[in-house]
């Protein structure tokens, strides 16, 4: 008995705080836009009996979902957000690579404290350290500063406000996210292999591109799922950081929300963004399940 | 024991044939150290290595000659695996020169030491390649054609006995698998020197031993040079044409495993090469050949052989084997060398028994006895009073 008890806690966890949930914005997507408390029709009234469920299913819809799917606003969105998430992902992976091959092969004693150096930031807050990239980006930042009294450039650049900013801010912000599984998996590659392909005539940056970087796969899809499936509904950096024409899922869903009060269409968005996740999300959980075997 | 690949060897070239000198365990006649006319095919030449203030080699000057089964011997920390990383091209001699074939390579990259190849000790085989993609790598980075690399690795695997495996990745395979693999990856690229790391280090006793022959059939087939690293000294002797044993970054002995044994020029090489008893002494007379060395701590003296180089008065160690002391249970007669002692301890190996004797300078003396005769009953127990003797040319006298 006592067994059903451990595996079950953490069910009944999902169960109440994400199915339940679920189900509740899935049934708002499903509902209809009204200008009341809460603000969509139908709500379920048991009191009513039998009919008033009937009812109540009736008045439910994919009006929403066939809406967010022909209007170009929203597939638009959903589109450039992928394009973003992913072209950040790429540059955060040129980022992290290097810095994580340079801390695996940095001597022992000094390893735990450059990966500290990695994890430092996460000690203020997320939304202080956006907003400070917005002090370093502006027209009279310090960026700029640094740059003209250089002699670098004569006019400032606009940065803020630009895309450019957005994919700052992402790959800043989630560097560490790839950094941390890069680095495991290539300080767990021996030298000894690499010694072994130079043996066998390979010189070593060809020995990276045969042995190094295969045996860091692993580590490469991991670090960059775990960027790309929290920047695709990214909202605060692209909000902060990006412009007008900075098109983001987590942007339009916000202003479906709190500006148009429209809460069936929002939940309808929400769902889309969890279904266009699920395929990266399953790739992550399927890698996870197979190094945990083969690592048996 | 040593060097069954160099008795092939000698089988298949009779040309080489040298008359035996008196070396008392001739095992083969390759010889090729003791020919002036053969130029050695890698040469270490004052080579010194440090790692800061720490000496790993010091001055080491070493021919190793082609087809040779070379061993490094030596406990861990001797130098023994840095000399190979250097031959290797993994570690650069501080000071002195490398020589493979009469061409300097101490400035040269492990990769573009075409001649040498390493098995190492970890295997190091590539996890995410299969058994035939690891064989072939090597080949790979030559741009050797496709179809001849195939051929090779089958080759390879054939030698091995590793056809069945060749989908297989090494996650996959038992550790004796493993060291095959690995060792079929290094001479799949037909290396003129094959360098073994402690090749059988991570082995259980039973399969080392069949390794060890597995290596020495794949020395006599392919005709390699090879050089061991080992701390295990039944290793060396089972397998090589001659052993190197090192101590602290120096080459105490270089011969061949029988004249190490019988031969071994200091105290540290005589205990590190099997069971010896050493008797602490001074030289009191020199005839000829034949030393009489007294041996104060027993009130006796002893007569041995080899006078070259011994002065009257000089301290000397008289080393002896176990199973060249020879028990008594009367003071046997017309012995050059025998002493009085006690039992203190037997053991019975089947075999061979073991027996502690302590004598009169309070040490205790080994003596190894077959037990030829079947029968349970053995005459000499614990606690009995026994006689030792030797003959005269079975200590070696050592000044060092």
């Amino acid at each position: 008995m006592r067994r059903w008890y451990v595996i079950g806690a953490p069910y009944i966890w999902l169960l109440l705080f994400f199915l339940v949930p679920f189900f509740i914005v899935f049934k708002i997507s499903l509902s209809d836009i009204a200008t009341a408390i809460p603000p969509y029709t139908p709500t379920l009234d048991l009191s009513g009996g039998w009919e008033a469920i009937k009812t109540f299913f009736s008045e439910l819809d994919f009006e929403n979902y066939s809406f967010i799917v022909n209007d170009p606003l929203y597939v638009d969105a959903y589109w450039s957000s992928v394009r973003i998430a992913a072209i950040a992902t790429l540059i955060t992976l040129l980022v992290a690579y290097p810095i994580a091959y340079g801390m695996a092969r940095a001597p022992k004693d000094w390893q735990p404290t450059l990966m500290m150096l990695v994890i430092l930031p996460f000690w203020t807050s997320f939304l202080i350290r956006v907003y400070a990239w917005m002090g370093i980006l502006k027209k009279e930042g310090l960026l700029n500063l640094f740059l003209m009294n250089m002699g670098l450039i004569s006019e400032p650049l606009t940065i803020l406000n630009t895309n450019t900013a957005v994919y700052i801010g992402i790959v800043y912000s989630y560097l560490p996210f790839m950094i941390l599984p890069l680095y495991s998996s290539l300080e767990k590659i021996k030298p000894s292999l690499l010694e072994a392909a130079e043996d066998l005539g390979s010189p070593p940056w060809k020995a990276f591109w045969q042995v190094t970087f295969p045996l860091s796969l692993p580590g490469i899809f991991a670090g960059c799922l775990l960027v790309f499936i929290p920047a695709v509904g990214e909202f605060v950096i692209p909000d902060l950081l990006g412009g007008s024409d900075t098109l983001m899922i987590g942007k339009t869903l916000w202003s479906e929300f709190f500006n148009n009060r429209d809460w069936p269409v929002s939940s309808a968005v929400a769902v889309v963004l969890l279904i266009v996740l699920i395929l990266p999300i399953v790739l992550f959980q399927r890698m996870q399940q197979n190094q945990a075997e083969a690592g048996r | 024991m040593a060097g069954n690949a160099s008795v092939a060897e000698a089988a298949a070239k009779p040309a080489a044939y040298t008359p035996a000198s008196r070396t008392p365990a001739p095992q083969s006649n390759f010889a090729p150290w003791k020919d002036p006319a053969k130029n050695p095919i890698v040469r270490f030449e004052n080579v010194t290595k440090r790692f800061g203030d720490f000496v790993a080699i010091k001055d080491c000057t070493l021919d190793i000659y082609e087809r040779e089964f070379f061993a490094l011997l030596g406990p861990s920390g001797c130098g023994k695996s840095t000399l190979l990383r250097m031959l290797a091209g993994f570690e650069k001699p501080t000071e002195g020169r490398i020589f493979v074939n009469g061409k300097d390579i101490t400035d040269l990259a492990p990769y573009e030491r075409t001649d040498v190849n390493m098995m190492f000790q970890s295997y190091a085989l590539f996890p995410h390649m299969t058994v035939e993609r690891n064989i072939g790598f090597g080949l790979r980075q030559d741009g050797m054609e496709k179809s001849a690399i195939e051929a090779r690795v089958a080759e390879a695997m054939a030698l091995l006995e590793l056809g069945k495996f060749a989908q297989r990745k090494p996650h996959q395979l038992s550790g004796g698998q493993q060291q095959r693999v690995a060792l079929a990856r290094a001479i799949a690229k037909k290396p003129r020197i094959m360098l073994l790391d402690e090749p059988l280090g991570a082995l259980d006793k039973r399969l080392r031993q069949q390794a060890q022959f597995e290596l020495m059939r794949i020395q006599e087939t392919t005709g390699t040079t090879f050089v061991i690293v080992t701390h295990d000294q039944e290793e060396a002797m089972t397998v090589a044409s001659r052993i190197a044993v090192m101590n602290h970054g120096e080459l105490a002995h270089i011969a061949t495993p029988g004249e190490i044994y019988e031969f071994p020029g200091s105290r540290y090489v005589a205990n590190f090469i099997g069971d010896v008893n050493i008797f602490e002494g001074k030289v009191s007379a020199i005839d000829g050949n034949d030393v009489t060395i007294d041996w104060p701590s027993g009130n006796d003296s002893f007569t041995a052989q080899g006078s070259a180089g011994l002065t009257i008065g000089q301290q000397v160690w008289l080393a002896m084997r176990p199973e060249k002391v020879r028990i008594f249970q009367t003071k046997p007669t017309e012995a050059c060398n025998a002493i009085p002692g006690k039992v203190v301890d037997v053991g019975y190996l089947g075999s061979i028994s073991h027996y502690h004797v302590k004598v009169a300078s309070g040490q205790q003396v080994t003596a190894l006895r077959a037990n030829a005769a079947q029968t349970v009953e053995h005459n000499i127990k614990w606690d009995d009073d026994v006689w030792l003797e030797w003959p005269y040319d079975a200590g070696m006298i050592l000044t060092k």
